[in-house]
């Protein structure tokens, strides 16, 4: 696309929903009120999320599905169950044809990295594969591609958010949102079907199992609880009848041959399919054949779809809910056409479950909807009003003293949300302080996932249990956490150096963008630029709306100071050194804080009293600002932690 | 914990509150600072909601919670140095004494494996939370209702309880974990 195209105001991108499944990925827009699927040249609107890396290049989709009997090792097949995985991962050692990178080969040892051709690559640069290729779809089909909402598995941890984000940057997109598909699902039935209550989704995808319980009323989405399995989905029951066939066909002992065990997926698969709707079917593997009954397959997947009640009986429980208060069941993901799944979640739930949107493009449309609701937020137009309220999955917590953890934040937390611990040192003269935050349920740290590592410097020499060692947790609305830590003895703020366990470091992130690029640093300068303007247009529509919009609580002097920022700005946007635009973005962003502050302030008020903003300008203008409040309660919180 | 939750909210400080009315709050509070309404706004409003969105979230989990909601009540009326487990007073001697009682029946729960038996302790434990909360909630809300002089006391008076509502959360979690351990969580 031709740089000038960005900057047409008129030739606005329409927003776009991504559901970047372990299966299949799809790309849906809103138009005309309603959201649809983007569909290929041949009518499908699932692209398969498969990659093959030949000598000719990178492949992806159907034609890479292809290649995948040929090319066991090339073609990566479900890299959705690879995002933010260790190189150690359990992951890596089921049954599948991938060759890994070994600790001697593989850049950092922090991520998987496939070994493809001659090349290795890490799940994040084959999901932005992916992406890139849907993202072709939406041009061809839209000639532009607006900000995405990309949906991931609601029980996804910090670290598997996070490669998903990471993917959409290096696809050179614009990444409004992370979505849990549950609560993708429930808007494009919500919006659609006017619906009101508690629901349960149930979602087995592919690779993942979700399940959350919402209550929609007025427009508001509300999670109340969500759990699942980050590693369990149809491609365990591909896996499981695949061991059978494997042994029927007495190849058992060939399964170091990728080829045999890509065969046998495929065929598990394919056998899958067909028992969707007949009692018996044949199943081919190479030159060996033979017959599968629903009976015998039921018997094989029931173990795995058993393993999916625990987590929504949990659910339940952490909701406060009963099944039989459950207003309706939605069924969402390709495995849940698997008559089994339906029976099993009947039972359970004593209810006949929804799926009248297609399971599959179900979560597309959630994301389409979401996207152009936020985009509409963006242009501040009227638009509906829809509130998603979503919650943290899994709890966030410090490993302490003996390994076991504290937990910050539990599990089903309302976001954004924050915490801050207070810990203190445990020797004499112990001068750093190492922080291990990680992710889960289990009372040992190392049962849960590590999510970063960081160590505190530069304590000044005390006896133990003096010096206070303040932890901050953020967690935003994507459900990434970002944590800041600082020693408070004496109130000398550190930067610290947060290395993520099984992610990129910003330094390997820049990296893979520069080699995304065709030309190199000159490519990246010419980015830089772009999303300097984009960004400085952006903030300079939103700041002249809030200057419109303050009235009383804008004194001249400060409007003065600020239209200086902005013409500045404008200016800086009209030059073409983006060092200039951010650093005028910047400044304009120093002027307008205390107005920002001021607003947000008449804003809670207003909200909490139901008054007009005219009422409350005075008010909040003698009030303090937003600074003071959140100083305060910062120390109102410092009670926490080790030694007290 | 915001300096005052119910403050934030805009609600008054008392234990028995009007559920309905604190939700209502909470979600028009969220519907005015959450980030998904920000996206258009320029990045100090989007930080300053998003400071504030935290606290209204924190407040209205310090408020769903009946310990964290009486924590917060006791603290905020002048009794910060004397609430938090350690700093409470030992339970008496007769309440420990069930407290040993309902853990053994627990522990004999979970030893036997029968998900009925301990479905019979979480069901008990749930029973015990409300009876104390109940209590609690009564002797709270008479206190705040004092004279300013008479106060304090009664407001100190109801520390053992809020112990006593902890013992039966920690029961009950604990039950439930020994569920989730025979449902093979």
């Amino acid at each position: 696309m031709p740089l000038f195209e960005i900057f047409d105001p008129k030739a606005k991108p329409r927003p776009i929903g991504i559901d970047l499944g372990t299966t299949n990925s799809l790309v849906a827009y809103v138009r005309d009120g309603r959201p649809v699927c983007i569909t290929d040249c041949n009518g499908a609107a699932l692209l398969p999320s498969v990659v093959f890396y030949g000598d000719q290049g990178v492949v992806v989709g159907e034609p890479a599905q292809r290649e995948a009997a040929s090319h066991p090792r090339d073609t990566i097949v479900s890299v959705k169950r690879f995002m933010g995985r260790g190189a150690d991962d359990p992951e890596t050692r089921r049954l599948g044809p991938y060759a890994f990178a070994g600790p001697e080969e593989a850049p950092n040892r922090r991520v998987v990295h496939f070994k493809v051709g001659r090349e290795t690559v890490t799940p994040v640069e084959v999901s932005a594969e992916i992406l890139r290729a849907l993202r072709d779809l939406v041009r061809d089909e839209l000639n532009a591609v607006g900000p995405v909402v990309i949906t991931v598995p609601a029980y996804f941890d910090d670290a598997q958010r996070q490669a998903t984000k990471d993917a959409g940057r290096l696809a050179g997109l614009e990444v409004l949102r992370l979505l849990n598909e549950p609560t993708a699902a429930a808007l494009a039935y919500g919006l659609g079907k006017r619906a009101e209550g508690t629901f349960l989704v149930y979602d087995l995808g592919g690779g993942t199992f979700d399940v959350t319980v919402l209550r929609l009323e007025d427009g508001v989405f509300q999670v109340k609880s969500t759990g699942g399995d980050s590693a369990l989905g149809g491609d365990d029951f591909d896996r499981t009848i695949a061991e059978e066939l494997l042994s029927r066909a007495n190849l058992s002992e060939n399964k170091a041959d990728p080829r045999v065990v890509r065969t046998a997926l495929d065929a598990a698969r394919a056998v899958k399919h067909a028992l969707t709707d007949v009692e018996s079917a044949e199943w081919v593997m190479d030159e060996r054949r033979g017959t599968l009954t629903r009976v015998e397959l039921e018997a094989l997947v029931k173990p795995v779809v058993d393993r999916t009640i625990p987590a929504v009986r949990r659910a339940l429980r952490d909701a406060e809910i009963e099944a039989s208060e459950l207003d309706g069941v939605i069924l969402v993901g390709g495995a849940t056409r698997t008559p089994l799944v339906r029976r099993v979640v009947r039972e359970l739930l004593g209810k006949e479950p929804l799926a009248d949107i297609d399971p599959d493009q179900v979560v597309a449309l959630g994301a389409a909807v979401q996207a152009d609701l936020l985009a509409g937020e963006q242009l501040k137009e009227a638009g509906e009003d829809v509130l998603l309220l979503d919650v943290v999955p899994l709890s966030l917590g410090i490993e302490t003293m003996g390994g076991v953890v504290d937990k910050i934040i539990p599990r089903n937390t309302g976001v954004p949300t924050g915490a801050r611990s207070t810990f203190t040192t445990y020797a004499d003269n112990q001068t750093g302080f190492e922080i291990h935050v990680v992710q889960g349920e289990r009372e040992l740290a190392q049962d849960n996932r590590s999510l970063a590592r960081f160590t505190l410097r530069g304590i000044p020499p005390m006896p133990a249990g003096l010096a206070r060692l303040e932890v901050t947790f953020k967690v935003d609305a994507d459900g990434l956490l970002k944590v800041h830590a600082r020693e408070t003895t004496t109130g000398k703020e550190q930067s610290i150096d947060v290395k993520p366990t099984y992610g990129l470091t910003d330094e390997e992130m820049e990296n893979m963008l520069i080699d995304a690029l065709d030309h190199g640093e000159d490519d990246l300068l010419a980015r830089r630029l772009a999303e300097g303007r984009t960004e400085g247009e952006r903030v300079l529509l939103a700041t002249r709306k809030s200057i419109a919009a303050a009235g009383g609580m804008l004194p001249d002097e400060e409007r003065v100071r600020i239209e200086k920022a902005i013409d500045k700005l404008a200016a800086a946007i009209a030059g073409s050194d983006p060092d200039r635009v951010r650093t005028a973005t910047e400044d304009l962003d120093r002027a307008t804080t205390p107005l920002a502050e001021r607003r947000m302030n008449a804003a809670i008020a207003q909200a909490i009293g139901g008054r007009s903003l005219d009422e409350v300008a005075e008010e909040v203008e003698a009030a303090r600002g937003v600074d003071s409040h959140v100083e305060e309660h910062q120390h109102g919180r410092a009670n926490r932690g080790q030694g007290e | 914990m915001p300096a005052d939750p119910f403050e934030r909210l805009g609600i008054p400080r008392r234990f028995a509150i009007d559920r309905r009315e604190a939700e209502e709050k909470h979600l028009a509070l969220s519907r005015a600072l959450h980030p998904d309404k920000q996206v258009g706004a320029s990045p100090p409003e989007r930080r300053a909601a998003l400071s504030l969105a935290i606290e209204v979230n924190e407040a209205w989990r310090v408020v769903r919670d009946p310990i964290k909601r009486a924590e917060a009540i006791l603290q905020l009326s002048g009794l910060e140095g004397e609430v938090g487990e350690t700093r409470e007073p030992k339970p008496s001697g007769g309440f420990l004494m069930e407290v040993m009682e309902s853990r053994e029946a627990l522990e004999e729960a979970r030893a036997s494996k029968e998900r009925a038996a301990v479905e019979a302790v979480v069901v008990s434990a749930k029973k015990q939370r409300e009876d104390v909360e109940g209590e609690l909630a009564s002797r709270l809300d008479a206190a705040l209702a004092l004279p300013e002089v008479e106060r304090l006391p009664a407001l100190r008076a109801t520390i053992p309880l809020l112990g006593r509502l902890r013992y039966a959360a920690r029961l009950l979690s604990e039950a439930n974990t020994a569920r989730d351990e025979i449902d093979g969580f």
